[in-house]
Parts: C-alpha cells; structure tokens; sequence
C-alpha cells in the first residue's frame, strides 16, 4: 500500500531538502525540453536530402590567370580532358555548387513583371545555369517531365524563352498540386522560361535559407564569372582520391597558368555547411548530459544524508515489521512526490522559456511532446538516482538501528 | 582568524571527501560550461577599435525603389560610392571591397597562389588604424588617378622574400606587376569590423591594392552582390552603372559637429538623386541614409549569432541549476555536523564565527570548483576547435576569464552557502548535548 499521507508529512517537516530537489528539477525540466528541441530541430534540417549522390561527386575550383586565354573556349576544353580520363563517370561546368554558402538566387513570377502592378507574388529560388550533363553528374532524381535535349541549350546569356528543370518545392510554391511541366514563369518583365522537367529534390546554396528547397536548373550553359570555374566529377568513390591527382596533371598539361582550389566532395561539402548545426547539436547534448549527471549526483547526495538522518527511524520501522521493499518504496514514493510537483511546474516553466525563444530568436514554437519526453527521462533517472542508496537503506538492521546513536 | 578558518575547513573538507567532492564537480561542470559559452560570445561581442569606434561611421543608403527589400542594404552601388567620394574630400574616407587574384613574385622558389585581396582607397590604413613597418600606404594622389601600388603584410613579406624592407619591389597580381610601397606590421582584428559580411572571423586581407584600379582592372568580387530590380548586367562597366550593390563606405567623423555636417551633406545628396530620377521608394531625403558607428555596425551585421545567445542563456540556467544542486548538498552537509556545532556553541564560539568558517568552507571549494572549471573550459574549447573547425579567435580563452571565471564560481557558492551556514549556526546547542 502507499502511504502518501505520512511521506507528505515528513517531507513537510524538512522542506528545505525537498524544496531544493523541486527547484532543481523544475529548472531541469525548462532546459532539457527546450534544448532537446533546438537539437531535435537541428537533426531535421541537417538530414534533408539534397537528392545528391554526395559521396560520388567530386568538385573543383579553377582558376585562370593566363593572358589572352578565351575562358569560355578553356572551359569546354577542360571538361573534354576531364571526360577523357579514366574512371570518370560523367564531368560538367556549373555555376554554383549546392549547400556551399555562395551562388546565385532570385525571385521568379508566374506572370512578367509589371511596374504598374506592386507587390506580385514572387518565388524565391537558387539558380543553377547548365547543360544537359548536370542531372547526370549530380545523380539527381526526375519525378515529372524529362532532361534537356542538346539542342536546347543556350549559349548566350539571353535568358528569354530557355528551358528550366526545377525542384518538386519551387513547382508547388509557384502552381500548387498542377503539374508544372509546359508552364511558362518569368524573371523581370522580358524574360520567360518553360518548364520541361521536375526534380525530387534541387537545394539552393545557403542552407539557412527559408527557401533552401526551391531549386531550378536553366538551360544556358554557363561560361563562369571572370577567371574562376567550378567543374564537378562524378565517379565511384574509390576512385576520387586519385582521380583529384590526375585531373590537376591533366589540366596543368594543357595550361599551367591556373591554380587549383576545394578539391571536395558534395559530401564535405554538406559536413561544412550544416557545421554550426553540429556545433549547436553537440553543446546542447553535453549541457543535457552534465544536466542529468549533475541532478542524479546531487539526488543521491541527498538521499544519502536522508537516510543517515533518518537511520534510527528506518530501524524503527525495520523493527516493527516493515519489509524492505517498504523502506525503498519509501524513498521511491518520496521522490515521485516531488517529480510530480516539479514536473507541473517545470512543465509551465519549459513552455515559457519556449515562447521567449520563440519570440527572440528564429525558433518555432516548442513542442508539448518534448516536456512529456523530459519528465519521463527525468523519472528514470531520479529512480535510479535514489534506488541505490535507498537499498542502501533498506539494509539496515533493526538492531543496529535502534542501538547505535 | 582567518588562517585559522582556513585550517578548520580544510580539515572539514577531508573528512567528508565524497560531498566534498560532489560540491567540487558540480561548480567545475556549471562554471566550465559558463566560462565555455560567455568566453565565445566576448569574443563575438568584442569591438577591436576601442575608443575609435564613435568616430569611424559606415554608410548605408536608402537606394532602392518601392515593392523591393525593406531594409537598409550593407552595401552601396558604384555610382553612390564614385558620388560620396567626391562629396567631402575634407574627411577620411573609403570606399572598398573583397577580390582575388593570383600572386606571383620573381623569386622562383614561390609557388603562384589565388589570395584574397581588398581592394581599397589610401585612407584605409589611417583610418582603421593600421600599423606600418616599412613604407607607407599609396599617396592620395593615387586614389584619383589608378597606379599600380600595393601594400602587403609583413607575413606576406616574409613569405615571398624572406623578410627586410622590400618598398620599392615588384610582386605580380594576376600577372601584371604591382610596386610595393609600404609593408604593414601584423593587423587582425577580430570580429573583421571592416567587412563582417565576408566572415566576421576569417582573417584579414594580406594584400591591398588601389581602388582606383577597379574600373581598369575589372576586379572579381570576392563577396555579395545583390539587385533590387531587374537589370541587364553582363559587362564589367554594366555592373558600373547598375542598381547593384557591391561597395562598403566607411568616413571618419571626429566630432558631433562633423557628423551633423555629414549627415546633411547625406540629406541633400539623396534630395538631388531623387530629383534624377533615382532613390525612389517613398522615403524622406534626410531618412534615407544611415551611419552607422563601428558599434552599431557589428550589431548591424549579426556578428554575434542568435545560437550563441541562446546557449549563453541556457548555460547560465545550468550554472543555476549547479547552485541549487550545491546548495542542497551543503545544507546535507553541514546539517550534519550540526552536533559538533552545537558542542563550540556551548564551550563558547560564537554565531558570526561559525558562520564565517562555514563561509571560508563555501568559499574555498568555490574556488577549487572555479580552477577546475576553468581547465574544463580551456579543454571545451580545444575541443571545438578540433572537431568543429571554429575560428581560433573564438576558441581561445580570453585573460579575462582567469578572473570571471574563479569570480563567479566563489559568488554562487558563497550565494548557496548563506542558507546552510546561515541555518547551522543557529543551532540550539542543548538539543546535541542532550542527545549526546
């Protein structure tokens, strides 16, 4: 049976102990549910799927300062040599790499633009200028429509009536459920462009970005800004850490005055852009883990002195028949007590702490399962953290109580 | 007296070692996590001008039209920054921004490589305080009429030439010879209040070149270059005479005088733009441009990130959460030795010396908790260093800590041990003697 009313009572008697052990897990119930919320947060957005083959593609930064060189004629050339080494799959010249942090973005409407019509709804998108090799490269996923043909891409940077290939999140954001393929959208007041494919997935290359998932490939085979080049190789994984030696040999071959940059794969790439999420990930695990160690170590302390306090009383009872899963149920019961009262409390605490995130700080709205969660952590601890000592306890000897002291 | 306390606690400190210890661990861990976060963020909050910060002002322009973004931008377009320049020759000024290029040097021995490269006006150097070793910065002359000058790092120096006053010398960027006129003595400062959008913590630029060469050269931009409208950009002098803005420009205002000065100069320079057509959202002249002080710059760009307020904040609750968890502890702790205080009570010791023993007690593991965490900081942030790639201004511990950290560490002690020691000396001698 469970005698509350009398634990109740003797709790009431010593409140200062109780009333730390309440403080303390009110304030730990406020900071582990709102930290494994970032945390959990962080995970989602750091997990989203670029739709890449991350590990097999392989990017490269060139950089030519040779005079007189025509780029544009240097870059195809280059690609032709990358091509034709062996082991690689497929090689193309982009003008932005995703999840990089820099690149290029507008905003797109469904209608041209029109200056006697303020306030258009505009979509927001990373751009990716390419040919018909990017999708290949990049080991991308076609949901509706179909890859550019050859004779579709555009050589000139006129962007009027070139075809586009966008992300499955750009088509919804801009037409809804319809199906985008054959649609027309535009950038300024001229330039309009025809969907002919969409993508599963075509990340933009700032990852903090609202609109990270809008993505759009143009078909206008870019010929980079100024002396720089980023070309991307795909190949199996084996064979990229030779395959970085024989590209830069190759290329210096043809013209030596170059210098090479980022010798990295998409995978590295993505480890780097979501860094401070890790970083932020990794903090608040340590500050939630030291938390519970802390908590439990200060929980024991306490119910350790308890039990010395109270060791005549425990033989007392030990004495007058109470068994020894009495005594621990005891301790037990009393600890629950307070988990309860701190758990309300910490419960209303956590959410206020959540709403002034919310209301300071980019941070959605905390979610109630997170305090469930916490609590029920809490309880598992906290039962640990006494059960031992009150084991402890529990051996006592009637005997040895009722004579020492 | 005092040692006297001193000899007491340490002796009440070993006899009960496990407590003791808890006590001990729970502020290192508090203090170290504390120390970690409010190291970083000092860092990030630092302002490395000092006292120049009110004098050095960074404007911002109002230069877009309506139904666009609805802030005030970082940068300036060409056009606004070639007219400011002209406007007030009598202050220090500067109009910049980030490139690259390719260095070469005739010593063979040195392999070309791409390094960033700030492209900026003479002032740059007086104004931000820039400390030369050999030369100085190109003439003022130079900012009107493009020569092909540099100025580089002495670790630049040292790494080309193997060091020794090289003014005079010729490197090539990009392939085109530059003369070196001045060598500048090492100069980082962090956060990089001169350019934060291009990485608050990255290091500085080891290379300057004359902004004057710009238009000539048709520098790369190293850095953001945004649009409110649409445009046709596709050669270098297109982007001259665009919308676009790409340019930072910093002046030098010594006095509340000279800021007045400066901002009507401002007011009336957007009035005349507006009447030509540009500048022409709704706003008034004299609310359409900003100065900013180095200060109001730094909270401008964001440099300290929203996460780190947030785990400063957190950390700050797990240091309280510590000393409530220390304060239990103690309270076990001395309560405990109430029947050996109740026996000094009764042969004579008094209330307040009780409770100043007890509080030396509170204090030393304070301060042992302090030192501690204080090493567990220092391996938190190697630690991040490590494994997260921070930025090494950030990671290293700050002198001050050594000082904050110690501090904090005995004031939440000495605040948790008020009410045990406050609570133990008020016990009722006769109750222990009778029991015993």
């Amino acid at each position: 049976m469970l005698h509350i009313k009398p634990i109740v009572s003797a709790l009431w008697r010593s409140k200062s102990g109780p009333v730390l052990l309440l403080l303390q897990i009110v304030l730990s119930v406020a900071i582990v549910a709102n930290a494994s919320f970032i945390i959990h947060e962080r995970l989602q957005k750091m997990t989203r799927d670029s739709g890449i083959e991350e590990q097999e593609v392989l990017t490269i930064n060139v950089y030519n300062f040779g005079e007189n060189v025509d780029y544009d004629l240097q870059r195809r050339k280059d690609i032709e040599i990358i091509k034709a080494l062996p082991n690689v799959k497929n090689a193309s010249l982009v003008s932005m790499l995703p999840m990089s942090g820099s690149g290029w973005s507008s905003g797109f409407t469904a209608e041209p633009y029109d200056p006697k019509k303020p306030h258009q709804h505009s979509v927001s998108s990373g751009i990716y200028f390419n040919d018909h090799h990017f999708i290949d490269t990049f080991g991308l996923t076609l949901v509706e429509g179909r890859n550019f043909r050859a004779d579709e891409i555009s050589f000139s940077q006129n962007l009027s009536d070139v075809k586009a290939i966008i992300s499955k999140a750009f088509a919804t954001e801009m037409w809804g459920n319809e199906s985008a393929i054959g649609k027309k959208f535009y950038h300024g007041f001229k330039e309009h462009i025809t969907v002919v494919g969409v993508l599963e997935f075509l990340q933009g290359d700032s990852v903090g970005r609202d609109t990270f998932e809008n993505g759009i490939i143009l078909s206008y085979d870019f010929i980079g800004a100024g002396k720089n080049a980023i070309y991307t190789i795909r190949a199996n994984v084996k064979d990229i850490p030779q395959l970085e030696k024989d590209i830069k040999d190759a290329l210096m071959a043809d013209n030596p005055y170059r210098v090479f940059q980022g010798f990295e794969t998409i995978a590295e790439i993505r480890k780097e852009a979501y860094r401070n999420d890790a970083l932020m990930v990794s903090a608040l695990s340590m500050i939630i883990v030291l938390l519970l160690v802390i908590a439990s170590l200060g929980l024991s302390g306490m119910v350790m002195f308890n039990i010395q306090k109270r060791t005549k009383q425990i033989g007392t009872r030990r004495a007058l028949g109470a068994k020894k899963r009495d005594i621990i149920q005891q301790f037990l019961m009393e600890n629950y007590l307070i988990c309860a009262a701190g758990a309300l409390l910490g419960g209303i605490l956590a959410v206020q702490l959540g709403n002034q995130l919310m209301r300071h700080y980019n941070l959605p709205m905390l979610d109630l399962s997170y305090v469930f969660f916490t609590v029920a952590g809490l309880f598992v601890v906290t039962t640990i953290a006494v059960l031992l000592p009150a084991r402890k306890a529990a051996a006592i000897s009637p005997a040895i109580a009722t004579r020492s002291v | 007296m005092f040692l006297h306390y001193l000899d007491l606690a340490w002796r009440s400190i070993r006899k009960t070692p496990a407590l003791s210890l808890l006590m001990v661990i729970a502020i290192a861990i508090g203090i170290g996590i504390t120390t970690t976060t409010l190291n970083i963020y000092q860092m990030m909050a630092f302002n490395p001008t000092g006292e120049r910060s009110e004098q050095l002002h960074a404007v911002q322009l109002w230069s877009q039209g309506t139904d666009t973004w609805d802030e005030f931008h970082m940068q300036v377009t060409y056009q606004d920054a070639m007219n400011l320049r002209k406007l007030s020759p009598q202050f220090k000024q500067l109009v910049q921004m980030r490139s690259g290029m390719v260095i070469q040097s005739d010593n063979k021995d040195f392999e070309p490589e791409l390094r960033a490269v700030r492209v900026t006006d003479g002032d740059f150097f007086s104004m931000f305080s820039v400390p030369f070793r050999y030369g100085s910065s190109w003439s003022k002359q130079v900012d009107e009429s493009a020569a092909y000058q540099v100025v580089i790092s002495e670790n630049y120096n040292q790494k080309i030439f193997g060091g020794g006053d090289n003014v005079g010398k010729t490197i090539f960027l990009n392939r085109k010879p530059y003369q070196i006129v001045g060598i500048i003595d090492s100069w980082n400062p962090q956060p990089r209040f001169y350019d934060p959008m291009n990485g608050a913590f990255s290091n500085a630029e080891e290379i300057f070149v004359p902004f004057s060469l710009l238009a000539i050269e048709k520098y790369q931009v190293w850095g953001n270059t945004s649009g409110w409208k649409y445009e046709e950009v596709k050669t270098f002098e297109d982007k001259l005479l665009s919308e676009k803005v790409w340019l930072q420009f910093w002046i030098e205002l010594n006095t509340v005088e000279e800021r007045q000065q400066y901002k009507q100069i401002l007011t009336d320079y957007v009035a005349e733009q507006k009447a030509l057509g540009r500048f022409t959202d709704n706003k008034s002249a004299s609310e359409s441009h900003k100065l900013n002080t180095v200060e109001e710059w730094l909270e401008h760009s964001e440099v300290v990130k929203e996460d780190n307020r947030i785990l400063v904040g957190l950390s700050f609750l797990f240091l309280s959460v510590c000393l409530v968890n220390i304060l239990g502890l103690m309270l076990t702790k001395f309560l405990k030795r109430a029947p050996e205080v109740g026996v000094r009570r009764a042969i004579g010791a008094s209330r307040f010396q009780i409770f100043s023993q007890y509080m030396v007690e509170v204090g030393i593991i304070g301060l042992l908790g302090g030192i501690t965490g204080l090493v567990l900081a220092s391996g938190l942030l190697y630690l991040l260093g490590e494994r997260f790639a921070m930025d090494s201004s950030l990671i290293s511990l700050s002198h001050s800590m050594w000082f904050i950290a110690p501090f904090i560490a005995i004031v939440t002690t000495l605040l948790a041990g008020v009410f045990p020691a406050w609570k133990v000396c008020h016990t009722k001698p006769s109750i222990y003697l009778k029991s015993q």
